[in-house]
């Protein structure tokens, strides 16, 4: 009845999944071709895979045949299984080979940012939210009132000054040029998710600590940071999302090139002499892709429990 | 900087508290299956770890030197920054081809064993004129720069470049150990030099030597010879012969019977080579009337070169603008060309044009006979010629003087203010440079560069570029490039002249007016004009020329104005 | 519980609550005074800075000249630029709006009704796929591979042509053209990238949306017959409408201040034809060391944004307030 048709929700879905990964699928495929094949035909599979596809059938039947491959000088040649097969297998490692070796120090940098970023936002937001959640002190309004409205200020107004300011600072080409105003601009959020957070808990936790002889500190070790964790991790995951695939500031900022993130990294590569081979730079689109796939692999979840907890309150 | 977090809090389920059974419930994995996540995660975790953790650093990144135990037990006193330029990046492979560039390396390594206290980084920065801005302003360059000396011409007031002329003009130490005063450089630096003329000539207009040239480059017209002898054609030796051959490859097919594309130009060629050349056809006959100023030092080379404050000057005189029928001339004539070319000028696989027969010539620097020559599948012959000359045909200012050379050197090697980095930045740069040790060490690599073995290592490496070190043999395939750079050096050089936002804006609107965005007499009248002109402002507010001199001048030369026509005004 | 409810602001200590109050009132500060350093240095200081370094000429190394007004004087009237550039902004964030209110909810109500949670689940994380690849990665794979001149596009077209002209006998030209360099298309290419349009950051936000709506209410209109595509437009759209206003905002100003995409594939051109101010205030700074103009340029932007947000706050109060139902 109702069941039966509900298949066809696959078609529409399925098209849509189709058009999305079409430029992602010749990506990859491209990973794996010479610059004289790319050069040559658009649509083709693979050289290198073809051959060594066709070695894998023929050992398993038992047929003898000459393969055509690209010896090392890149020139088209004739042989038997033993000398096409070394071929094929080099010609399969090269791209993501050189790629590997110019992306690994933008990765490891970009780790490095995003997580010192997400660690400092998360430390400095979740303990100012806490403050200025629950203890009233002269002025703690007005504090609040200056943090959010910095939200207000677009990345178009402070994007020369803070470069200028970043100068005049000395931190030009290191890591605190890139995480220093992250953490300024990101902790504004999570003092906000927090904040509304923390006023939610129940005072009579706190009262109760309180009377057992906890000083502020444990307070906030004990009681808050357990029964905050859903919130923890969202914002964590938002901050890494928002720092991770920032291309323009990393690049103003690394005139030197020695810190760059992958976001930035990607883009030196391809304007590089490393961009004349082909197969590196699709090699390292897939290979720059894989974190943040892990991340969402692993991560959706306690996103999602975060989200729905009930920790936030318009 | 994230933004825009802010609203994500109004928009979150404000009803999805207390909801159960809700389709998105956490609970989506069952119990057994969490340890199985779990314990990918780890492994992933740990293979993550082991991936990027750094390895011995010189080992497997990309410009990094092998080095061997000896050397790491001398403490490194300096750590010289070195941007080799793109043409001899190290472990690169030039256009795809071929094994690993080995020759600077070598070279860095064996500088690196005699100086054991120093050592030499390579760096790989972009070329764009913003990162140099930046660097330099920040004090954060590389101590070597390579750059088109050019640019440094547009900022050598702010003290950003060392003027090398003391060292050039005092012995190379590195030649004088070795004996005999009898070779070149044991006497002055300068003689080890091939193209004495062309290496000369790149004195700044202040008269001082910035860079180092360590090798030539030229550009040609590649063609393929091939199709060439198939449709009947032979390279042309003036413009209009140019046109017809053009016309004749137009409606020629390629042997796999697709179209052909007569004439592979991009860009950036028409912007920069094109203007000049053009300019330098154009404007020849009245060098003797408008070449105010004659630089003693670079005048052996650059006959007649107007730099930017005579094209300042010029320009308040009527010359390019409205008033001016040559310059208009000069734009014109490439829009002739645009039939013939591809219909996107930006894009960057013209190399793939022409080896696949789709593209009949190819208008691009000598590096380029590399991709050609180690090309093992190529199936056709090819060969160079130069750009022909206009003729009164082509227009009636052409002066029917043979193409001039644009280019000249490749690897321009400069020292920037990071050099003297070792020394107080409030003293004067002279100061400064007497004081500072890190520069001897900087200057010691470059003298050590410039000896002819060393120079062959990294030239010839692969055949691109031809060396400018006396001794050094050229490859064959290159010779053809010898000849070209014999020519006449071309008349100015205009993106070079001014800043960045000449270029930018002329760039801008020639891309509209050669796709057919904008019409001759808008590209020249709403943009053009007035971009000339405001960089000319601009130049004399930042840079303070000495107009009484060229109006001295000026005065001075007006009998030999007498008899040109086409001048501004009539 | 019988636990007595503490008083705020520090523990039960009567003896001396002044100097309590300071001593409490400092360590708070105190406590947050690494926020509020960060905070200052990195967000107020370069706004203060971006105002008053508007007001100058000058550039990287050199002096720096008095100019008042002068900056934006000549964004508002005499630059060329400016006019084009705020035309191709409000293009594209119009076309982005457009699109990314409508797609990716499409998507988000098609996988919601998909039987088999498994199903959900997957297609939820497929079309997650193209966030994973930095964007910078997919403008790149875009320009590289689908608008070269012999890219997918162009190699489809002339296929397709090519077929056409066999099987019809027809002589149809060569229709492949240069996308982004080509001043007819170089800004509908360039904001064509991301085709099907299907963010997976969207869809997950929408698909939030919809699983929030209670059960009560989805029972309710299937009995009451409201279903398929009039329950859609009635029922759910409405109800993540507060899903629909992110999004819708997130998109505003990532179009009035976003112009990475623009950097890397056509920097503006040709001509000005795909040039946006955010790029134009880059450009300004950068390679022509304008600083002063640049940050007036910023400054113009940040009072549109600013005004954008006022309008938005004030037009979805009263909505939320007349939506809000008992």
């Amino acid at each position: 009845m109702k069941r039966d048709h509900r298949w066809a929700l696959h078609i529409p879905l399925g098209i849509f999944l189709i058009l999305t990964m079409i430029p992602f699928v010749f990506a990859v495929n491209n990973i794996f071709r010479t610059n004289s094949e790319l050069d040559h035909a658009f649509f083709a599979f693979p050289h290198c895979l073809k051959g060594l596809a066709q070695i894998g059938v023929d050992s398993v039947t038992g047929t003898e045949r000459q393969y055509l491959f690209y010896d090392e000088n890149g020139r088209k040649a004739l042989g038997g299984r033993d000398e096409a097969l070394p071929q094929y297998w080099v010609q399969l490692k090269r791209g993501p080979g050189l790629a590997w070796s110019v992306i690994r120090k933008y990765m490891l940098n970009s780790f490095i940012v995003s997580g010192l970023t997400a660690l400092g936002t998360v430390l400095i937001g979740s303990v100012t939210a806490y403050i200025l959640s629950r203890y009233r002190f002269a002025g703690y309004k007005y504090v609040f009132m200056a943090i959010i409205s910095t939200m207000m200020f677009p990345g178009v107004l402070t994007l020369v000054p803070s470069f200028l300011l970043v100068k005049e600072l000395g931190l030009l080409n290191t890591y605190w040029a890139m995480v220093f105003p992250y953490i300024a601009g990101g902790q504004v959020f999570a003092i906000f998710v927090f904040k509304s957070f923390f006023e939610g808990l129940s005072e009579d936790l706190f009262g109760c600590a309180r009377i057992d002889g906890a000083g502020h500190f444990m307070l906030y070790t004990h009681i808050v940071l357990p029964l905050s964790k859903p919130v923890f991790s969202v914002v964590l995951i938002m901050n890494v999302l928002g720092t991770w695939n920032n291309f323009l500031w990393p690049f103003i900022v690394n005139t030197e090139g020695k810190h760059h993130v992958i976001a930035s990294g990607l883009y030196v590569l391809a304007t590089s002499p490393h961009a004349a081979n082909y197969a590196t730079l699709y090699a390292a689109y897939a290979i720059s892709s894989i974190p943040l796939l892990l991340l969402f692999v692993y991560a959706t979840k306690p996103f999602i429990s975060g989200m729905t907890s009930g920790a936030f309150k318009a | 900087m994230p933004h825009g977090e802010n609203v994500l809090l109004e928009a979150l389920p404000v009803q999805a508290r207390g909801r159960t059974g809700s389709r998105m419930t956490a609970e989506g994995t069952t119990p057994r299956k969490r340890p199985i996540k779990q314990a990918s995660l780890a492994i992933i975790l740990a293979l993550g770890v082991w991936a990027l953790w750094p390895p011995a650093p010189e080992h497997d990144a990309p410009g990094g030197v092998d080095r061997g135990d000896a050397v790491e037990k001398t403490e490194t006193r300096y750590v010289i920054k070195f941007s080799a330029g793109s043409f001899f990046l190290p472990d690169s492979r030039p256009f795809g081809l071929g094994k690993p560039l080995q020759g600077f390396k070598r070279v860095v390594r064996a500088f690196e064993e005699r100086y054991p206290d120093t050592r030499i980084e390579f760096v790989l920065v972009p070329g764009n004129r913003e990162y140099l801005v930046t660097q330099l302003s920040s004090g954060s360059a590389p101590d070597v720069l390579c750059v088109n000396v050019e640019d440094v011409w547009v900022d050598v007031q702010k003290d950003w470049y060392i003027p090398l002329d003391s060292y050039l003009e005092a012995p190379n130490p590195f030649v004088t150990e070795q004996g005999d005063p009898s070779l070149p450089g044991a006497q002055e630096w300068w003689d080890l030099f091939k193209y004495q003329a062309i290496s000369r000539g790149k004195a700044a207009p202040d008269g001082n030597n910035y860079c180092i040239n360590l090798d030539m480059i030229e550009t040609a017209v590649f063609y393929n010879k091939t199709m060439f002898r198939e449709a009947g054609v032979e390279p042309p030796e003036t413009w209009d012969e140019f046109i017809h051959v053009l016309n004749v490859l137009q409606d020629h097919e390629n042997p796999q019977g697709e179209d052909v594309i007569p004439l592979l130009l991009h860009l950036g060629a028409f912007h920069d080579w094109g203007s000049d050349l053009f300019f330098d056809q154009l404007y020849y006959d009245l060098l003797p009337g408008i070449d105010l100023v004659q630089d003693p030092v670079r005048e052996a080379y650059l006959e007649g070169y107007l730099d930017w404050d005579e094209l300042t000057f010029l320009n308040q005189k009527g010359f390019f603008t409205e008033q001016d029928p040559r310059y208009r001339e000069l734009w014109r004539i490439m829009k002739e060309l645009i039939p013939y070319c591809p219909r996107s000028l930006t894009a960057t696989d013209f190399v793939r044009e022409f080896v696949n027969q789709r593209g009949a010539m190819f208008w691009e620097n000598c590096s380029y006979v590399y991709r050609f020559h180690a090309d093992p599948n190529l199936e056709f012959e090819w060969g160079v010629f130069y750009l022909p000359r206009f003729t009164t045909h082509t227009s009636p200012y052409a002066s029917g003087e043979p193409m001039c050379v644009i280019g000249g050197t490749a690897n321009q090697f400069e020292v920037t203010n990071s050099a003297v980095g070792d020394t107080d930045p409030s003293l004067p740069l002279a100061e400064r440079m007497q004081q500072s040790e890190r520069l001897q060490r900087v200057i010691a690599f470059l003298q050590f560069m410039t000896l002819p073995e060393n120079c062959d290592t990294i030239v010839n490496e692969f055949p691109g570029l031809l060396p400018n070190i006396v001794g050094v043999p050229v490859h064959p395939v290159l010779s053809e490039f010898e000849t070209i750079l014999k020519r006449r050096y071309t008349t100015t050089k205009w993106i070079y002249s001014y800043d960045l936002k000449f270029s930018d804006i002329q760039y801008r609107m020639l891309n509209l007016y050669l796709t057919g965005g904008l019409t001759l007499d808008d590209f020249l009248g709403e943009w053009q004009y007035a971009n000339v002109r405001t960089a000319a402002e601009n130049s004399i507010r930042r840079k303070n020329p000495d107009l009484d001199r060229l109006e001295t001048a000026w005065q001075r030369l007006a009998p030999a104005r007498q008899e040109m026509n086409g001048l501004p005004g009539g | 519980m019988g636990c007595p409810v503490a008083k705020r602001g520090g523990g039960a200590d009567h003896a001396n609550p002044v100097n309590h109050r300071l001593w409490s009132t400092a360590t708070c500060y105190g406590i947050i005074l690494p926020s509020l350093v960060l905070l200052f240095t990195f967000v107020y200081l370069p706004v203060l800075w971006a105002f008053s370094k508007s007001l100058y000429e000058f550039e990287v190394g050199g002096e720096a000249r008095f100019v008042g007004l002068a900056n934006y004087a000549e964004f508002l009237t005499g630059d060329p630029a400016t006019w084009t550039s705020l035309l191709n902004m409000l293009f594209i964030t119009v076309f982005a709006v457009c699109v990314r209110l409508s797609v990716p909810l499409v998507v988000a109500k098609l996988i919601y009704m998909l039987p088999s949670e498994r199903a959900r689940y997957i297609y939820r994380i497929l079309f997650l796929v193209p966030i994973v690849v930095p964007g910078v990665a997919v403008l790149l794979i875009w320009n590289g591979m689908i608008y070269g001149d012999s890219g997918l596009l162009n190699e489809t077209l002339k296929a397709v042509t090519d077929w056409a002209n066999g099987v019809f006998g027809l002589a149809l030209p060569d229709v492949r053209i240069g996308w982004l360099s080509d001043p007819n298309t170089a800004l509908l290419a360039l904001v064509m990238i991301g085709f099907p349009f299907v963010g997976g950051f969207e869809v997950l936000i929408y698909y939030a949306g919809l699983s929030s709506i209670p059960d009560s209410v989805n029972e309710a209109a299937t009995l009451e017959g409201c279903v398929g595509v009039r329950k859609f437009f009635l029922i759910d759209i409405p109800l993540v409408l507060s899903q629909l206003k992110l999004i819708l905002i997130l998109t505003i100003i990532g179009g009035v201040q976003g112009f990475e995409n623009i950097f890397v594939l056509t920097q503006g051109g040709p001509g000005f034809k795909t040039m946006v101010p955010g790029l134009w205030m880059y450009f300004n700074a950068f390679s022509f060391q304008r600083f002063g103009y640049a940050c007036a340029i910023g400054v113009c932007l940040f009072v549109l944004i600013l005004s954008l947000t006022i309008i938005n706050i004030k037009y979805f109060k009263s909505t939320e307030e007349a939506q809000s139902t008992p």
